[in-house]
């Protein structure tokens, strides 16, 4: 039996189905992290300190020192969202060579991300800055740690669609359109979020 | 979609990215002036959340095609946005539950 509503827009919603899907799915992930946003601020304005001093002192100094490396992640998600969106243009163009550039930059760029977090994490739990050692470090991990999770998330999808996925390109041609559109809604998402993050756990301490 | 709203959109697209980049640079200048008063972060945290603001603005708008959206899409979002700010405002909640002890 065949899916409806794959390419063809329905008349109520004016949208095809997988688009009302995602969106639906993107409401819940804005509660998810709308509600560590939400512990965020009762931590903060509760704490006498912010940061708070805990066994190994304040991660303010260590904080400063990474702003490069949080800066340059930023920039990297920052592009790969463009890209994302391009490789949706390059499918509209009917150019799948460009489309599979435009992909396959996209995940570099998110691997890129997750290398340069791995670095972060370990020279914060190399200096003892565990989750255990104060609410700003818990929700540092909490937070960061969920987007790495979506940012994974993202690299599966995304590379499947770049690999194997691909075939629906020459039997659906516009059902393969709107799957890339449907994932870089969810991309360009995972790049909103760490717009906040970016301020609020690096540059605003 | 024509080649030439392709074109449009390419455009687009390439100016959001280079706002972006420079929204970017200026939350990181930001943080490092001063706009406190009287020992309270308030000015910095209202500056560094307004360029974030505007950056995710940006981002909706132009690459999630926000502004030219289907009306079921803002039904969805505006509920969204209720709920998140009901959310955020439970924090505002407990402090001012206290204050009456």
């Amino acid at each position: 039996m065949e899916i409806p509503y794959n390419v063809e827009l329905r008349e109520d919603t004016g949208l095809y189905n997988s688009k009302l899907g995602i969106w639906l799915f993107l409401a819940s992930e804005i509660m998810l992290f709308g509600g560590l946003f939400s512990a965020y601020i009762l931590l903060r304005t509760g704490a006498p300190v912010w940061p708070p001093i805990g066994e190994h002192g304040s991660i303010i100094h260590l904080l400063k020192d990474t702003i490069p490396h949080a800066t340059f992640n930023t920039v990297i998600l920052i592009l790969s969202s463009v890209t994302m969106v391009m490789a949706w243009v390059a499918l509209k163009q009917k150019n799948l060579g460009k489309y599979k550039m435009y992909l396959g930059t996209t995940i570099v760029c998110a691997l890129i991300f997750l290398v340069v977090k791995y670095f972060e994490y370990s020279h914060k739990i190399h200096e003892g800055f565990v989750p255990a050692h104060d609410t700003y470090m818990a929700l540092y991990f909490t937070l960061t740690g969920l987007h790495g999770l979506h940012i994974v998330g993202g690299i599966v999808v995304l590379a499947y669609l770049w690999g194997p996925g691909i075939s629906m390109w020459n039997s659906e041609p516009e059902r393969f359109t709107n799957r890339i559109e449907v994932a870089g809604l969810y991309w360009h998402f995972v790049d909103l979020v760490w717009i906040f993050l970016f301020p609020i756990l690096y540059l605003l301490n | 979609m024509s080649n030439k709203n392709l074109g449009h959109h390419i455009t687009n697209y390439r100016n959001v990215f280079i706002y972006l980049l420079i929204g970017t640079a200026l939350t990181v200048i930001a943080s490092y002036v001063d706009f406190n008063v009287k020992d309270s972060i308030a000015g910095a945290i209202f500056v560094g959340l307004l360029i974030a603001t505007i950056k995710g603005y940006l981002v909706a708008a132009n690459f999630m095609h926000l502004n030219s959206e289907k009306k079921m899409i803002y039904w969805i979002l505006m509920l969204t946005v209720f709920f998140l700010v009901l959310l955020l405002f439970i924090p505002l909640l407990w402090n001012l539950n206290s204050l009456s002890y």
